[in-house]
């Protein structure tokens, strides 16, 4: 094996200490500052990474959230922003001391490579209060939509707001990836007519455990839309109302009229207070390993992934050891390899 | 009688005759009541012969003077209003009865409306003798200027509120002005002018028809009311034709849709004031022959000339116009309208086959444009879903590609940049115009009077009854010229209809956009040279935020940096217009962002960029994070902006937008090298 498993630190430079501290009371600069040292791509960047996780994992459990990610998915143009702005008032006015983030993905141009991150316009979150924080994400040319720059600031995010809420553009292939890092996701939809109930009974239906029916600024197609996408919920096997604990709930809201979202956010709140929904760190972890190992190394490296390493990767405590202790094994199979990750 | 011929304008006795001259005005007002009634009563006895008020940013977007986010914006773009006391004074010495006044005010016209015709009531004027134009089109107000306030459906409701009340008690109101000048501000090519114009007054008279409060004569007496806005650019033979085309287009239109028998009203009724966009700050002498040909656009054509003209200034590019500089723009009317024979004829372009043909193939693109936007679903579903915002942000993206890459000539600009200096901009002042800072104290000592000496009683009941017959859907005319003689204020009379409608942000059109900038531009490889360099060295994009502090709203400017960045490679977060400082700082901070670049057009550059910077002192970031400045900047005032922190300032001379990028990542840079 690698010598490389161990060239990690785990003591934080005081510096960096500071910053977690503030971050941890949620001071918005350091806070963000800490997340950028999550998006960048630098070898610093990865060993502050380790640090940080090492140190916020290991604090007493009093003084170590366990935040709930919540994946917000959805066509362009259902409104999904408004929507994420108005249930985070909600939250706040029924439970005054809680925290969100809100991480808003956007996809970046093809051609530049560059990006419009305009999802801020939409919320109207009030200025210096600190327990609500908006993040903007470009995709970056990663085609999933939410990639491992999201996984990675989820995971210092889990850490320091009670919910984090991603929000993507979903068309069709981004919500599996989303529903790897959420705990748990919610599809958005328009009101919407029979023939597009159609489209969307290809397999993206059974991803969300949650639906929500935005813009029902009209209660009479609000009701039709929902009627629609409950029989071809039934249509695709997918249970709702059949076993309360685990039916896929609909639900109906408008930004604009105020309508439905206090159930929402009360449902949401309900999951936050539910420890058992959570997805287990190592599974994601492994999960964007070997995503991961796939583009690095392709067919060849996940063979040996999927069929060697997996219980060895464990006596490894955090992604960043993971990674380097794979990089180490891939290359001692391929010699001629100098550099990787 | 004497035989007829064909060059000789007749009038109805067989005589020849000569027309009346439109009708001349200024866009005028500044710095407080006081001041601006002196310049209306000089503009008057120059031979002015209609009123068109500029209120200030503050009374446009709903905030009394005396609101934090009003203060740097007091008196700069106009007067500002903040209740029938200041209207008192406004007026003082000019007869309303013998008036047409045009007001430019759109999200607070009905509160506007409402004080005029208070005060007509106070002063003993009977209203149905008023005349005059408040411009309520929101529509262009979401694409393109940015003065609105509530969700689309309730400015609908409220321009119909208007018309209903103006039709019955104040027949020669137009209770809205549709605007395509706006839109060709915004970028809009003549066929979007056209298809946006006339979309916006259909969405207006469909929803008039709705309500059904009209008798059949009464509806065709309002189609006649609908009255115009245009502007007309440097392509003045197209402008002749577009203004041809809206003429038949409009004629058209209310017959075919709506039915009106009555020619008289299907005419396309519209003032004008021409376009200040192509206006350059490079050899701004220039600009005075570009307004003068710009005119021609609107007055060669007798079939299709305008009822009104108001002209910019020839330094607008440069700062807000001093009452010098009007008077000249309204001399260069005074001389094509009475020293030359250009009225003496009849219509001049009749039977032309060029223009014949431009016009009809401009109507049949306009008509294409007009039956999508009806088959998405109306004016303001297109609002809503960002359709013409986005149309109008892509013409406007070519527009500047065609200026950076050369294809499109402006004299001084991109071509024939030498030249001699200009005497008109070494006066003493700079050849500017500065508002006086102590005159905005006078304003807020008027305010502070009027809360103090006003029934608090009648002010309450006032706006319980604007509240209630806000929800009840009740005509709010009533309510709000009620609210008027109790001396409410604009920032009350707009808090209390934000409560029931709410505020509303439409979609900003810079989605998915992108330059046609050629890939091979020098500043273009230089950047994106630049950008690659930063990513390897820093393991991320650059990242940028773009947003327009303060009232103002004319958000071509930050879109356009917006997009270019893009286009250039950064990660652009772009959250729109009239943000506070504290908004565009907390969203730097939170976005972590290499750079703050900020647009600024209003005049409140100083007061603004220091409230920014208290801002980022604040939250110690103010040595961390470059900001630049872009707008219309005086050069008198670059020293000090500069000392405040800013760290570049770009003016509409820097028309090439890559190279704004490029210098943009070498701030970055010198940044990130102190950093290390």
């Amino acid at each position: 094996m690698s010598k490389s498993q161990n060239s990690f630190e785990s003591i934080m430079p005081p510096e960096l200490k500071e910053m977690v501290t503030r971050a941890k009371r949620l001071e918005k600069w350091p806070l963000a500052q800490l997340i950028s040292l999550f998006e960048v791509n630098t070898e610093r960047a990865k060993q502050s990474r380790h640090s940080i996780i090492t140190y916020l994992s290991e604090q007493p459990e009093s003084d170590r959230k366990q935040g709930l990610v919540l994946g917000i998915t959805g066509t362009p143009g259902a409104g999904k922003s408004s929507l994420i702005g108005e249930l985070c008032l909600s939250m706040l006015k029924e439970t005054p001391s809680l925290s969100v983030a809100v991480l808003a993905v956007d996809p970046s141009s093809q051609r530049s490579g560059g990006s419009l991150l305009g999802d801020r316009t939409r919320t109207n979150f009030p200025v210096d209060d600190n327990r609500l924080f908006f993040r903007s994400q470009a995709s970056d040319l990663d085609l999933g939509g939410v990639g491992k720059k999201t996984y990675q600031v989820t995971r210092l995010l889990r850490y320091l707001f009670d919910i984090t809420i991603i929000e993507t553009v979903g068309i069709g292939q981004s919500e599996v990836e989303v529903e790897q890092l959420s705990d748990h996701t919610c599809l958005v939809l328009q009101p919407f007519a029979g023939d597009q109930v159609q489209f969307m009974k290809a397999g993206i239906m059974e991803v969300p455990n949650t639906f929500v029916i935005n813009k029902c600024d009209e209660d009479s197609l609000a009701k039709k839309s929902y009627h629609l996408l409950k029989s071809s919920l039934k249509l695709v096997n997918v249970s709702i109302d059949h076993n309360a604990d685990d039916a896929k709930q609909i639900f109906l809201t408008s930004a604009l009229k105020q309508k439905g979202i206090d159930e929402l956010a009360s449902f949401l709140l309900k999951l936050h207070q539910d420890k058992s929904v959570r997805k287990s760190a190592l599974d994601q972890e492994l999960f964007y390993l070997r995503k991961w190992v796939f583009q690095e190394f392709g067919r060849f490296g996940l063979t040996h992934f999927d069929a060697t390493l997996e219980s060895e990767l464990k006596l490894h405590k955090s992604y960043e050891e993971k990674e380097q202790y794979i990089i180490g094994v891939m290359r001692a199979l391929i010699p001629s390899l100098t550099s990787a990750g | 009688m004497t035989e007829q011929n064909s060059h000789t304008i007749y009038d109805k006795d067989g005589k020849p005759t000569r027309d009346r001259p439109w009708i001349f005005r200024t866009y005028a007002g500044h710095t407080n009541v006081w001041a601006t009634n002196e310049l209306y009563r000089d503009n008057l006895s120059k031979g002015q012969t209609g009123l068109s008020i500029a209120m200030d940013l503050a009374t446009q977007c709903g905030y009394s003077s005396d609101h934090p986010i009003a203060k740097p914006e007091i008196g700069k773009v106009g007067v500002p209003i903040n209740s029938l006391d200041d209207f008192h004074i406004l007026f003082d010495n000019i007869p309303l009865e013998e008036m047409n006044t045009s007001m430019t005010i759109n999200g607070t016209a009905m509160w506007l409306l409402s004080l005029y015709v208070a005060l007509a009531e106070e002063r003993g004027v009977d209203i149905s003798q008023l005349k005059g134009t408040t411009q309520n089109d929101l529509i262009k107000e979401y694409l393109a200027r940015g003065t609105y306030i509530f969700p689309p459906e309730d400015s609908m409701r409220l321009i119909v509120d208007m018309y209903e009340f103006c039709l019955h008690n104040i027949p020669s109101w137009n209770a809205s002005n549709i605007c395509s000048y706006h839109l060709q501000e915004a970028g809009a090519t003549p066929v979007q002018e056209l298809a946006f114009a006339l979309v916006t007054a259909i969405t207006i008279l469909d929803a008039i028809k709705e309500r059904d409060c009209f008798s059949e004569e009464e509806f065709e007496r309002c189609v006649g009311r609908i009255s115009f806005f245009v502007n007309a650019g440097m392509r003045f033979v197209e402008e002749v034709s577009k203004m041809r085309a809206f003429c038949e287009m409009w004629d058209e239109i209310t017959q075919e849709r709506y039915g009106v028998k009555n020619a008289k009203y299907r005419r396309f009724r519209y003032g004008v004031q021409v376009n200040s966009l192509g206006l350059t700050a490079e050899q701004p002498e220039n600009n005075a022959w570009r307004i003068l040909i710009e005119t021609l656009g609107v007055t060669l054509s007798r079939k299709a000339r305008c009822r009104a003209l108001q002209l910019p200034a020839w330094n607008e590019a440069l700062s807000l116009p001093r009452p010098w500089d009007q008077q000249w723009s309204l001399r260069i009317q005074q001389i094509l309208a009475y020293e030359t024979d250009l009225l003496e004829y009849p219509d001049l372009l009749e039977g032309s086959v060029v223009i014949e043909s431009k016009v009809k193939q401009l109507k049949d693109q306009a008509y294409d444009e007009i039956n999508r936007v009806l088959d998405l679903g109306g004016g303001v579903e297109a609002v809503k879903t960002g359709y013409m915002k986005s149309a109008l942000v892509a013409s406007q993206s070519e527009r500047m590609g065609r200026l950076a890459n050369g294809e499109q000539i402006v004299v001084g600009k991109n071509k024939w940049m030498e030249g001699l200096e200009s005497p008109l901009v070494g006066d003493s002042d700079g050849g500017i115009f500065m508002v006086d800072a102590k005159a905005a104290q006078k304003t807020l000592d008027a305010l502070a009077e009027t809360k103090r000496t006003r029934d608090d009683e009648r002010v309450k009941a006032a706006l319980a009854r604007l509240a209630e017959h806000a929800k009840n859907n009740t005509n709010l005319m009533e309510a709000s010229i009620e609210c008027a003689k109790a001396r409410v204020t604009t920032g009350e009379w707009s808090e209390t209809l934000r409560s029931v409608f709410g505020e509303y942000r439409p979609p900003t059109g810079v989605d998915g956009q992108s330059m046609s900038i050629d890939d091979d531009s020098n500043s273009l490889t230089s950047v994106r040279n630049k950008i690659s360099d930063f990513i390897e060295t820093h393991g991320y994009r650059p990242r940028i935020v773009v947003g327009k502090p303060g009232l103002d709203g004319h958000s071509n400017g930050a879109e356009m940096i917006a997009v270019a960045a893009k286009h250039a490679g950064f990660d652009v977060v772009y959250f729109g217009i009239r943000l506070s400082a504290s908004d565009i700082v907390q969203s730097a901070l939170e976005e972590n962002v290499d750079l703050i670049g900020v647009s600024l057009l209003s005049g409140s550059h100083n007061e603004i960029m220091a409230q920014l910077f208290d801002e980022l002192d604040k939250n110690g970031a103010k040595d961390s994070i470059p900001v630049i400045l872009g707008g219309i900047i005086p050069e008198p005032d670059y020293e000090k902006l500069e000392n405040m922190g800013v760290k570049r300032i770009f003016t509409p001379k820097d028309f090439d937008p890559m190279a704004v990028m490029d210098e943009i990542m070498d701030v970055i840079n010198e940044q990130k090298s102190k950093q290390l």
